[in-house]
C-alpha cells in the first residue's frame, strides 16, 4: 500500500536534507572579498584575450607595412576593437555583486539583467559593428591599392576580387546583427512574462 | 540593530542550512555549488553594511541569495536555455520515471533538485521558498510577484509535488 507524500511531508523531506554549514571565519571571509574581486578581474582579462589578439595581429600590420592606407586602416581597426572591448566591459562584463542587492525583489534584480541584456543585442549594430567598418574599409582599400600599384593591368578581376571580399564581410555582419536581433526579441518575451507576473491573475491590476 | 559581524553570525546560524541547500537547487555540479554557495556568502557579508533594518532579515538574505543565484545562472548563459520551463507547464505527472522509487529518501530529493533545477528562475524561487516553509506573503516579498500569482503558483506546485510523489511512502 502507498500514500500521498502531503506538502508538509515534502517540505520537511527538503528541510531535513543533510548540509554543510560553510567552513568560513569572518577573517577568511575578509581576505575572499578581496580575492574574489581579483578573481573577477582576471575572469574579464580572459573573456578580452580575442580582442586582445586583434590588437596584436593589427599592430604588427601597423609596424610591418610601409603603405600609409593600410597603417592608417590597422589604426583604426585597433582603435574600433579597444572601443569594442570598453563597451563589452561596460555592458556585459562580469561584476561582483551590489552591495545593496537586497533591496531588489527577484523580478527587479532579473528584469534589470534581462534588459541591460536586451539593450546591448539591440545596439549591437553600433557599439559592436560599426566600430570596425572605418578600419577595415581602409584597410581593404589599401590593400586593394597595392596590389593595383604592383599588377596595375588586371584593375577588372582585382574589382571582382575586393567586391567578393567585401559582399563576405557585409553578410556575416548582416548575420551576426540579425541573430542578435533574434536573441533581443527572445529577451523581450521574457520580460514581458515576468511583467505579468506583477499583475493581479485576475484583475489584470499592476501590483510591482 | 548589530554589527555586520553579529548580523553574519545571525544569518549563518538561521539560514547557513537553507543557504546550503538553495545553491544545491541552483546548480548540480558540486565543485560549480561550492563557488555560488561561496559567492553568496560573500555578497552576504558585503551587503549587510547596507541593510539597517530596511526590511526584514529573512527577506534580505533570501533576496540576496536567489540574486546572486540568478547572475550565476545569467553569467553561465544558461537563461536562454529551452529547457528551463514555467511551473504552468510542468507535467503534473512525470511518465520518464517511476513514482514508486521514491520511497528512498534521497531519490526523492534528487528528483525534487531535478524538477526545481528545470524551472524558469523566478517559478525556481517560488517553489525554493516554498519548500523552505515561507508563506506567501513572504515569498511576494522576495520575489516582487503579486501575491495573487504566488497563491496560483504554490497551489500548482502542490498538486505537482503530490502527483510526483503520491507513491513515495511505503506502509
Amino acid at each position: 500500500m502507498t500514500n500521498k507524500y502531503s506538502s508538509s511531508d515534502i517540505q520537511d523531506l527538503w528541510q531535513s536534507q543533510p548540509t554543510e554549514l560553510p567552513r568560513i571565519s569572518l577573517e577568511e571571509l575578509r581576505g575572499k572579498t578581496h580575492k574574489f574581486e581579483r578573481k573577477i578581474f582576471w575572469r574579464n582579462i580572459r573573456e578580452y584575450a580575442a580582442g586582445a589578439f586583434v590588437v596584436v595581429c593589427f599592430g604588427f600590420y601597423e609596424w610591418k607595412f610601409p603603405a600609409l592606407l593600410l597603417r592608417i586602416g590597422s589604426g583604426l581597426v585597433i582603435a574600433g576593437t579597444i572601443y569594442v572591448m570598453f563597451q563589452l566591459h561596460r555592458r556585459a562584463s562580469y561584476h561582483s555583486a551590489p552591495a545593496d542587492m537586497g533591496l531588489s525583489t527577484g523580478i527587479e534584480f532579473y528584469r534589470q539583467a534581462l534588459e541591460r541584456q536586451r539593450d546591448a543585442l539591440r545596439g549591437i549594430w553600433s557599439w559592436y559593428l560599426l566600430p570596425f567598418v572605418p578600419g577595415l574599409a581602409v584597410f581593404f582599400t589599401g590593400t586593394a591599392v597595392s596590389q593595383w600599384t604592383s599588377h596595375p593591368l588586371g584593375m577588372a578581376s582585382l574589382l571582382k576580387g575586393y567586391g567578393i571580399v567585401v559582399g563576405l564581410v557585409a553578410a556575416v555582419f548582416y548575420a551576426v546583427w540579425k541573430l542578435n536581433q533574434r536573441g533581443a526579441d527572445k529577451l523581450q518575451a521574457q520580460i514581458d512574462e515576468m511583467n505579468a507576473l506583477c499583475s493581479h491573475p485576475e484583475s489584470g491590476e499592476h501590483v510591482c | 540593530m548589530g554589527s555586520r559581524e553579529d548580523l553574519y553570525e545571525e544569518t549563518v546560524s538561521t539560514h547557513g542550512p537553507a543557504l546550503d541547500r538553495l545553491a544545491r537547487a541552483y546548480e548540480a555540479d558540486p565543485e560549480m555549488r561550492r563557488d555560488l554557495l561561496q559567492e553568496i556568502h560573500l555578497a552576504l557579508w558585503r551587503s549587510l553594511d547596507s541593510f539597517q533594518s530596511r526590511c526584514s532579515l529573512r527577506t534580505w538574505i533570501y533576496r540576496v541569495a536567489h540574486n546572486v543565484a540568478a547572475s550565476h545562472i545569467i553569467t553561465n548563459r544558461r537563461q536562454n536555455a529551452h529547457y528551463l520551463i514555467s511551473i504552468d507547464d510542468v507535467e503534473v505527472t512525470d511518465d520518464r520515471r517511476g513514482a514508486a522509487d521514491t520511497a528512498d529518501r534521497h531519490v526523492a530529493l534528487e528528483r525534487l533538485a531535478a524538477l526545481i533545477r528545470e524551472l524558469k528562475l523566478l517559478d525556481r524561487q517560488v517553489v525554493l521558498l516554498y519548500l523552505e516553509g515561507v508563506d506567501a506573503t513572504g515569498i511576494a516579498e522576495v520575489t516582487g510577484i503579486s501575491p495573487g500569482n504566488v497563491a496560483t503558483k504554490i497551489h500548482r506546485l502542490k498538486n505537482i509535488l503530490s502527483r510526483r510523489f503520491q507513491e513515495g511512502r511505503q506502509s
